[in-house]
């Protein structure tokens, strides 16, 4: 096959200003066997001195390293965990934005949850809210399944998640890596706010740790584990209940006729 | 044209090819998927004679994830993030590629600082992937001190991408729309003076490897691959432009802001792995010279003009886009319904197709080359299998 016809024709290839490799090589240090004047450089034998020359050439940048040693960038972790901090924006742990009374503005509206591309957000409401129409149970993180994509922190309309730097985060068994993110279970912010009495607010805000709540992951399985059997178990007694009403139709069939037809054998 | 289609099973029961005047016999050897050279789970099957090598057959489907299948499940949005998961040293220009064909199918709008910032943390990219490279290819022909030299200097660019985006490595950066975030008040200052650093490490690249006579005799002469091979083989990137091949998408249908900036591309003649060698080299010196112009031009202007929620329907029909990434050219093809989540999606990805080219390079070689040789193409194994 033609080059040609496979490329754009060589004009749309804006200013090729191509550049070919360097033909021959110019080596650099190795001062010693250069200034050596007995040596052949062309021949064989001066290839290998050539050779070692260039190598001496990369020996010297090694050399040099070891000679300065302020230009050492390994860092001493977990020595330097005091020391060590992340960028704001690195995405190490989701968290629960707040504020400074220990609120949240967490709606429920669940924008985080639909825009989560592996399901690693589970939210659950409070089944009976005490104060306002809607209140957040648990906000279920699952650190196991994120991709840390940042989706869910920027689709969220009222600013509640961010990502943090708290990187370390290997635990022995995977079911503690489902965190429980809000710090209560309660109403928003706005909501705690307008209440005047301190200890109705204090009573409207359950407290919650990364591991309790209603929705903790192992109780999410059991749950849907429940919902399947009841599922299963509904649509078996449908089946059944359909079964019946044949039956029972055949029955009526095979009483109203007094010659039964040979299907209706089958049925029963 | 004729395709010749064989399975391993009767390549490795058929006829023997040895060729030696000595009475030899050809023997099979896997070369991983657990070898270090290969960078990570890729089995090649070597038909070897002695020492020549006969045959390559890659076998692929270790790392597969089915992230093209993934991406029917999930809206646009929920696609990009996947394909940082391909080619996982050019997670930004993977997403840039996702990105345009949806902002081009959807006829979203950008504005020049998105497209600038898009440019940028690009190029910083592909010079942080050929860094890696640089250091990985030291090390696969023997030399540890390359790895440690590489690494040290694309950790600089690594903690820039730290502080901007807030990953190393799955970005997830790049959005239809705009960028997942404005650069960070010291991203100038830091790729400055990331510049200033890496300009006066250049020549310790060169002076270590580059330079190095042992290397030079080393890598020329093995691994040709000639310019209409490659073409055929559907090479791209570095591999197709060091067979002598000038096709590169920033030249040749520029996208983001490559049309406003000045840079060269480097071509091989011969297409050894040296030439490979050699244009990735001097890519990283022409990508410091775009990232140069572009770091004290970025225009004003929002960096999200759509709201993040929002769905994004594209109209139905087929389309594509591609972007050049550190490897090649990665095309998404997008079938669509109209609906906010793809029908099909289809990623050409350049590894796929540049790790054929081992097979060309390496038959009738010695079987010590084909490690130089395979590092030279600079493969990176989950953008093969997706
Ligand atoms: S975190 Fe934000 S997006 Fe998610 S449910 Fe709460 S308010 Fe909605
Ligand atoms: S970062 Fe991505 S994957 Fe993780 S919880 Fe948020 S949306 Fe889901």
């Amino acid at each position: 096959m033609p080059a040609d016809s496979v490329l754009p024709p060589a004009e749309s290839v804006a200013t090729p200003e191509v550049l070919p490799p360097p033909e021959k090589h110019v080596g650099v240090g190795g001062a010693i066997l250069g200034a050596v004047p007995w040596i052949d450089k062309t021949g064989a034998v001066g290839g290998v001195f050539r050779a070692i020359r260039s190598l001496f050439g990369g020996m010297k940048i090694t050399g040099g390293y070891l000679m300065r040693p302020s230009t050492v960038v390994t860092q001493q972790y977990p020595e330097n965990r005091e020391t060590l901090k992340l960028p704001d924006r690195f995405r190490a742990q989701l968290a629960f934005n707040h504020d400074e009374n220990g609120y949240h503005k967490c709606t429920l509206c669940r924008i985080c949850e639909e825009a989560c591309p592996n399901v690693s957000i589970i939210i659950t409401g409070r089944e009976k809210p005490a104060v306002s129409k809607k209140e957040l149970d648990s906000f279920v993180w699952r650190l196991d399944s994120c991709t840390f994509c940042n989706t869910c922190v920027i689709v969220c309309p009222f600013n509640v998640l961010r990502f943090d730097g708290t990187f370390e985060s290997s635990v022995y068994d995977r079911r503690l890596l489902s965190y429980t993110l809000n710090q209560y279970a309660g109403p928003v912010a706005s909501v705690l706010e307008k209440m005047e009495d301190p200890e109705a607010r204090k009573a409207a805000m359950e407290a919650r740790d990364p591991y309790s709540g209603a929705a903790i992951i192992a109780a999410l399985i059991e749950k849907q584990k429940a919902t399947k059997i009841a599922e299963r178990a509904a649509r078996e007694a449908a089946k059944a209940s359909r079964v019946a009403a044949k039956a029972a139709a055949a029955a009526a069939a095979a009483a109203a006729q007094p010659e039964p037809p040979p299907e209706a054998e089958d049925v029963g | 044209m004729s395709v010749h289609v064989s399975t391993l099973q009767a390549r490795i029961t058929g006829e023997s090819t040895a060729s030696s005047p000595l009475s030899t016999e050809e023997y099979f050897v896997n070369m991983g998927p657990q070898h270090p050279s290969t960078h990570g789970v890729l089995r090649l099957v070597l038909r070897l004679d002695g020492e020549t090598v006969r045959e390559v057959v890659p076998v692929l489907g270790y790392i597969h994830r089915g992230i093209e299948k993934m991406g029917e499940h999930g809206n646009y949005r929920q696609f990009v993030h996947l394909v940082d998961r391909m080619d996982y040293l050019s997670a930004l220009a993977n997403n840039w590629a996702v990105t345009m064909v949806v902002e081009k199918a959807a006829k979203m709008e950008t504005n020049d600082r998105i497209q600038a910032i898009r440019t940028l943390v690009c190029e910083l990219q592909r010079i942080q992937s050929h860094q890696l490279w640089w250091g990985v290819f030291g090390m696969d022909l023997g030399g540890f001190t390359p790895f440690f030299y590489g690494l040290r200097d694309r950790e600089q660019i690594c903690d820039i991408f730290e502080k901007t985006i807030g990953a190393r490595l799955t970005m997830n950066y790049i959005q239809p729309g705009g960028v997942m975030f404005d650069i960070h008040p010291d991203f100038v200052k830091d790729v400055k003076a990331f510049l200033t650093y890496f300009k006066s490490k250049m020549p310790e690249y060169d002076a270590l490897m580059t330079e190095n006579v042992i290397i030079q005799e080393r890598l020329r002469g093995i691994g040709k691959l000639s310019a209409e091979r490659a073409i055929a083989l559907g090479a791209t990137g570095p591999v197709l432009r060091a067979s002598g091949v000038a096709h590169d998408l920033r030249k040749s249908e520029p996208y983001g802001l490559y049309s406003q900036v000045d840079f060269d591309v480097p071509v091989g003649t011969v297409g050894d792995c040296w030439d490979r060698y050699w244009v990735r080299m001097e890519e990283m010196r022409q990508s410091v010279r775009i990232v140069e112009q572009l770091i004290d031009n970025i225009p004003e202007g929002k960096t999200f003009l759509v709201k993040p929620a929002a769905k994004i329907k594209v109209p139905a029909g087929v389309h594509y886009s591609h972007v050049e990434t550190a490897r090649g050219v990665l095309g998404v093809l997008l079938v669509s319904n109209g609906k906010d989540a793809p029908y099909r999606i289809h990623c050409r990805t350049p590894n796929f197709n540049n790790l054929w080219c081992i097979g060309e390079m390496a038959t009738g070689g010695r079987i010590g080359d084909l490690v130089a040789m395979l590092s030279s193409i600079d493969i990176v194994v989950p953008d093969i299998d997706r």
